[in-house]
């Protein structure tokens, strides 16, 4: 039903429209629209995926010996990395490097579920 | 509230500050659906004074009250810098007047000059094609570059510019404009986003010393330009100027973000002319390994953006569905960045 939705807003509705803003909002309707369809099919998986990748990433850290921020969600994540690079001199550019490497390696693999939903047909 | 009464508001008001206009009239007045800080309204009046008939265009932007830039953009700094450069070789609108009282229109506003032209939209096939053919005719490459020099060489003190904050020495520059998107970020009621706080973290750690200060548009590209004849009528979208390092511009044009599909810079320069004219006009030396870095503080800008926006949707603070849209070209950018510095 949503694409039957999406191909009459693209094909007939926003073509009809002359008036600039109401024409592009009309392409706008669409391509949100399209862009949900994918996030519910991909949802349940994509919420689980993160949790787990997040989960091996502070384990991984704290057996590194680093102090890891309350929480394990990608709220304590965004503050883990700001605690790493505020703590870059103590740690040590070697301890820093391993530390950062592999929270980068959670953060392309969350990146790359993101894109996955948001890669657009356009 | 509705475009006609945006219009007959629009209307009386104008017929107030036109002392002596009789019979004023708009032969058109159309919304425009670019610009994303602001609703704009160009228009076309005419009316009777001293016996003669007088024809004027105008551009009105609104503040909506729930900008895409939030605290950041300010129509009365706008309306400053137009004032500013007035009296400059920098083509800019005139601007004829700043609104604060929002019972008005609903909203602080600025009326400039309507500018003759085009602006053909980049990223539409028409606009890519636009540009190409300029491109080919060979003025508006020229004059693209011609007009960032123009910008970069103006003595910004003796303009009056200075009101705009001036940066330290060294890594200043690059650490106020990192500030000023981090605070617009916190500001959105978006969920954290952990690959942008490692962005945010590498540039803080990589920030570079500024090696001159001008005068910076901070988003000059086509699309902010008004071209007439295939040259630049004037500059738009004066809303993240700043007195800073002008290879801050420079990276903007170089940048990929804005040429996908076409080896020429801002669809329009060839890079290799672009470089070459850039530093005869200026005497200034591009730093490709500082632009890189610029680049990257884009791409994070951009991301901010997108935030910002996709924050107002779910805020309820706009009805603009392209904010909504938003929230999907997050990952692309972000995505962009990541692979600038190294993952």
């Amino acid at each position: 039903m949503l694409e039957e939705v999406i191909a009459s807003l693209r094909g007939v509705i926003a073509p009809a429209i002359s008036a600039p803003y109401p024409k592009t909002q009309a392409y706008m309707a669409a391509v949100i629209l399209e862009t949900l369809s994918r996030a519910i099919e991909e949802r349940s998986d994509l919420a689980e995926a993160r949790k787990r990748s997040i989960d091996r990433l502070f384990v991984d850290l704290g057996e590194l010996g680093i102090g890891l921020p309350q929480g394990e969600d990608e709220a304590s994540l965004a503050r883990l990395v700001e605690v790493l690079y505020t703590d870059r001199e103590r740690l040590g550019e070697e301890r820093f490097a391993a530390a950062n490497r592999r929270v980068r390696q959670t953060l392309r693999d969350l990146l790359d579920a993101d894109l996955k939903i948001a890669s657009s047909k356009e | 509230m509705a475009a006609s009464s945006t219009e007959d508001r629009i209307r009386e008001d104008l017929q107030k500050r036109l002392r002596g206009a009789r019979d004023l009239a708009f032969d058109s007045f159309v919304q425009t659906a670019g610009g994303w800080s602001h609703e704009t309204y160009v228009f076309d009046a005419h009316w009777t004074e001293d016996g003669r008939m007088v024809r004027r265009g105008y551009c009105l932007r609104k503040d909506p009250g729930a900008g895409l830039l939030r605290e950041l953009s300010s129509l009365e700094e706008q309306f400053r810098v137009l004032k500013a450069l007035e009296s400059t070789p920098v083509p800019a609108p005139k601007a004829y007047w700043y609104e604060p009282d929002a019972s008005i229109l609903g909203g602080p506003f600025l009326l400039m000059e309507k500018i003759e032209g085009d602006v053909p939209n980049p990223w539409s096939k028409a606009g890519k094609q636009a540009y190409a053919e300029a491109a080919a005719r060979g003025t508006l490459p020229r004059s693209f570059v011609e007009t960032l020099a123009t910008l970069h060489n103006l003595d910004w003190r003796a303009a009056g510019l200075d009101f705009l904050g001036v940066p330290g020495p060294g890594r200043d520059f690059a650490r106020r404009e990192i500030a000023k998107w981090e605070r617009l970020a916190r500001e959105s009621s978006v969920e954290p986003q952990p690959v942008l706080a490692e962005i945010l973290a590498w540039l803080k750690a990589n920030a570079p010393e500024a090696q001159r200060l001008a005068f910076v548009h901070g988003a000059y590209r086509t699309g902010n330009l008004i071209l007439h004849e295939d040259r630049v009528a004037a500059i738009l979208d004066w809303e993240l100027e700043v007195i800073g390092d002008p290879m801050y511009d420079v990276a903007y044009v170089l940048s990929d973000l804005n040429r996908e599909g076409t080896p020429l810079l801002s669809y329009v320069v060839d890079r290799e002319f672009f470089v070459a004219e850039y530093e005869r006009l200026t005497g200034l030396e591009i730093d490709f390994e500082i632009c890189r870095y610029y680049d990257v503080l884009y791409m994070m800008r951009t991301a901010v953006f997108w935030i910002s926006a996709s924050g107002l949707f779910t805020e309820g603070r706009s009805k603009d569905l392209r904010l909504a849209r938003t929230t999907y070209a997050l990952p692309g950018v972000l995505d962009m960045a990541a692979k600038a510095i190294g993952f």
